[in-house]
C-alpha cells in the first residue's frame, strides 16, 4: 500500500496500489462483441435447473424469447446454459455465474463450440439487463466501451450511466462488425 | 454422494429461495426465512487433489501451490481456520461428490476464467456439503517462484479461490482502466477478493490484504479475535430512502488499509466487522464499473445512480463494540 499525503485524495484516488491477481480476465464490450457468435436481446421465459448430461452437477437452462439478434441468431427462441442452480433440496453455487429470473429482459453475448447448449461469453461479462428507467430503457451495468486512449474507470463518474437501449444495441452492432 | 442426492432429490420438500449471496464477503443462504452464513462447521477442512498435470504445472507443483496458498489463510493469526490434504483422487472439480477437489480441467466454453469455486449447499439446513476448485487449463499457468512472463501465477489465483472455498465473497476493492486500442485492465486492488485478474507475471496476489484478513477473522474467528475487533455499520440513503448495493470503504489512515462492504438490505444498511480499533474515513462510492453478477444476484436491483460521497467527519471503531450508526446521504448522478 503507498500511502498518500492526504487521506481524502487516497480515497478519491481510489484504490491504488498493486495487488492480486484473481479469477475473471476483463472484457470491453468490443471484445465481448467480437467473440459472441450470437448477441440476443429478449426475455427470459423459464429458468430450469437440471443435472448436467454426465449427472455430475446441477447447471441451469435458461430460455430467451428473443426479441432481436444483434448479431448471428439461434432462432426465436434460444436456450443456453449457466453453471449452477437449485434442484429440491440442493443448490449448486457457483461463485460469480450469472442468476436469470423468469420476465427479466437481457442482452446475452453467447458462444457455442460444437452441437451443445450455447454459454454466455465472459462468464457473467457477456449478461447486461434492460430494465425502465425515467429516460425509457436502458442496459445495465454501464458498458465498458472500447477507447483509443488508456481510460482509467472511475466509480462515481456522471458519464457512467446505463446506455439507453438503442444506443448500446448501436454500439454493439458495430463494434461486432456491422453484423445483425 | 450423487447416487444419495439424486435419491434425496426425489424425495425432499422444495428447499427455501436463496437469498443473494452476501459481499463483502460472506455468502448466504436463506432457510424457513431464516438467513445462514455458507461456512464450515468443522476443522480441519479436508480437501483432495487431482494428478492432473498442465504444461509448466506438474502434478507435485500443483499440489505444493494450493498447499501454500491454504497455509496463508491458516497463518491469519486473528482467524482460526485450518485444511487437511486427504489425497490424490481421480475425482473432477465440479462433480457434486461430497469430496472437496481441487485440480485443473479443460474449460474452452468459460472463456474468460481462469478458476472458479462452486459449493453444494443443503438447503434443508444451510449446511456446506462440499467446495470445488478447478483451474481452468486453457490458460497458461506457472509456479516459478519469481512469476512467469505471459503465464497466470497459480498460487495467486489459488489464493482468491479458497477465500471463497472459506465462505468470502468478492470485494470491490480494486479498479480497471480501458486499455487504448481495446481491452480492459486491473490498475490495482486491495483485496485478495477483488474478482478481476491482473495480467499474466503478477505474483502480487500470494499476499493477503487487510480486507482478506478481516473477512476472514470476522468468518472464523480465533478465541481472542472477537473481543478486541469492532464494527462500523450505518445506513446509506438517496432522496430520504435506504440505497441497497452501495459500496461503503472503511479507510484506515494509520495503516493505509482498505475494508469494505455494502448496504445489504432496501432500508440501505451496512456492517463492516472484524476491524482493528480506530479511526477511519468512510466513503461510499457506487458500483458503476463492475459486473453486477459477480456481487450480487439478478434479482436484485442495485443502485448504482449516486456520485461518490464521504462521511463528514472521521469515525471511531471502537474496541469491541459498534461505532453507532453513521448517516450517509448520497445524492444522484
Amino acid at each position: 500500500m503507498r500511502k498518500r499525503p492526504l487521506l481524502l485524495c487516497a480515497l478519491v484516488g481510489a484504490l491504488a496500489s498493486p495487488a492480486g491477481a484473481t479469477v475473471i480476465v476483463p472484457a470491453d464490450l468490443g471484445e465481448l462483441s467480437r467473440d459472441a457468435i450470437a448477441i440476443a436481446r429478449g426475455r427470459v421465459a423459464a429458468v430450469d435447473a437440471r443435472w448436467t448430461d454426465d449427472r455430475g452437477t446441477i447447471e441451469t437452462i435458461v430460455t430467451l424469447e428473443v426479441e432481436r439478434y444483434l448479431k448471428g441468431s439461434f432462432g426465436p427462441e434460444l436456450r443456453f446454459r449457466v453453471p449452477g442452480g437449485e434442484l429440491g433440496r440442493f443448490k449448486s453455487i457457483v461463485v460469480g455465474a450469472p442468476e436469470f429470473a423468469v420476465d427479466q429482459r437481457v442482452v446475452v453475448f453467447l458462444g457455442a463450440r460444437g452441437p451443445t447448449v450455447p454459454f454466455i461469453v465472459g462468464f457473467n461479462q457477456g449478461v447486461f439487463r434492460v430494465v425502465a428507467s425515467d429516460a425509457g430503457w436502458v442496459v445495465t451495468p454501464p458498458a465498458n466501451l472500447p477507447s483509443a486512449a488508456g481510460v482509467r474507470v472511475v466509480r462515481g463518474d456522471p458519464a457512467r450511466r446505463p446506455l439507453p437501449l438503442a444506443d448500446f444495441e448501436e454500439r454493439v452492432r458495430t463494434l461486432a462488425g456491422g453484423a445483425r | 454422494m450423487s447416487r444419495r442426492v439424486a435419491i434425496a432429490l426425489l424425495i425432499v420438500l422444495a428447499a427455501a429461495q436463496p437469498e443473494p449471496a452476501f459481499a463483502y464477503l460472506k455468502f448466504g443462504v436463506s432457510v424457513s426465512g431464516r438467513q445462514v452464513t455458507l461456512k464450515w462447521a468443522q476443522t480441519p477442512i479436508r480437501y483432495v487433489v487431482t494428478s492432473v498435470a498442465v504444461p509448466g504445472v506438474s502434478a507435485d507443483d500443483f499440489q505444493a501451490a494450493v498447499g501454500r496458498a491454504f497455509a496463508t489463510w491458516h497463518a491469519v493469526s486473528t482467524a482460526s481456520i485450518s485444511y487437511q490434504l486427504a489425497g490424490v483422487t481421480n475425482a473432477v472439480p465440479g462433480r457434486d461428490d461430497g469430496l472437496s477437489t481441487l485440480g485443473f480441467v479443460n474449460r474452452p466454453d468459460l472463456d474468460r476464467v481462469l478458476a472458479s469455486t462452486s459449493f453444494l449447499v443443503d438447503m434443508s439446513t444451510g449446511a456446506l456439503v462440499e467446495s470445488d476448485i478447478f483451474f481452468n487449463s486453457a490458460f497458461p499457468w506457472s509456479v516459478a517462484p519469481g512469476g512467469e512472463a505471459n503465464r497466470f501465477d497459480l498460487e495467486s489465483i489459488a489464493l482468491h479461490e479458497i477465500g471463497h472455498f472459506n465462505g468470502l465473497g468478492h470485494s470491490a476493492l480494486g479498479e480497471t482502466e480501458l486499455r487504448a486500442g481495446g481491452g480492459r485492465t486491473v490498475l490495482a486492488s486491495q483485496a485478495i477478493m477483488f474478482p478481476i485478474a491482473f495480467a499474466p507475471g503478477s505474483i502480487a496476489g500470494r499476499t493477503l490484504k487487510a480486507d482478506d484478513i478481516a473477512g476472514i477473522s470476522d468468518l472464523y474467528p480465533a478465541a481472542d479475535f472477537a473481543p478486541a475487533a469492532g464494527t462500523l455499520s450505518g445506513r446509506v440513503t438517496k432522496n430520504g430512502a435506504g440505497l441497497f448495493g452501495a459500496h461503503v470503504v472503511a479507510f484506515d489512515p494509520a495503516t493505509g488499509s482498505m475494508v469494505a462492504s455494502f448496504t445489504l438490505n432496501d432500508n440501505g444498511q451496512f456492517s463492516i466487522g472484524g476491524l482493528s480499533p480506530g479511526p477511519r474515513v468512510v466513503r461510499v462510492e457506487p458500483l458503476d464499473d463492475a459486473d453486477i453478477d459477480s456481487f450480487f444476484d439478478a434479482t436484485r436491483q442495485v443502485d448504482i445512480d449516486f456520485r461518490v460521497s464521504f462521511v463528514d467527519r472521521v469515525v471511531i471503531v471502537p474496541r469491541g463494540g459498534d461505532s453507532g450508526e453513521i448517516a450517509i446521504a448520497v445524492v444522484p448522478k
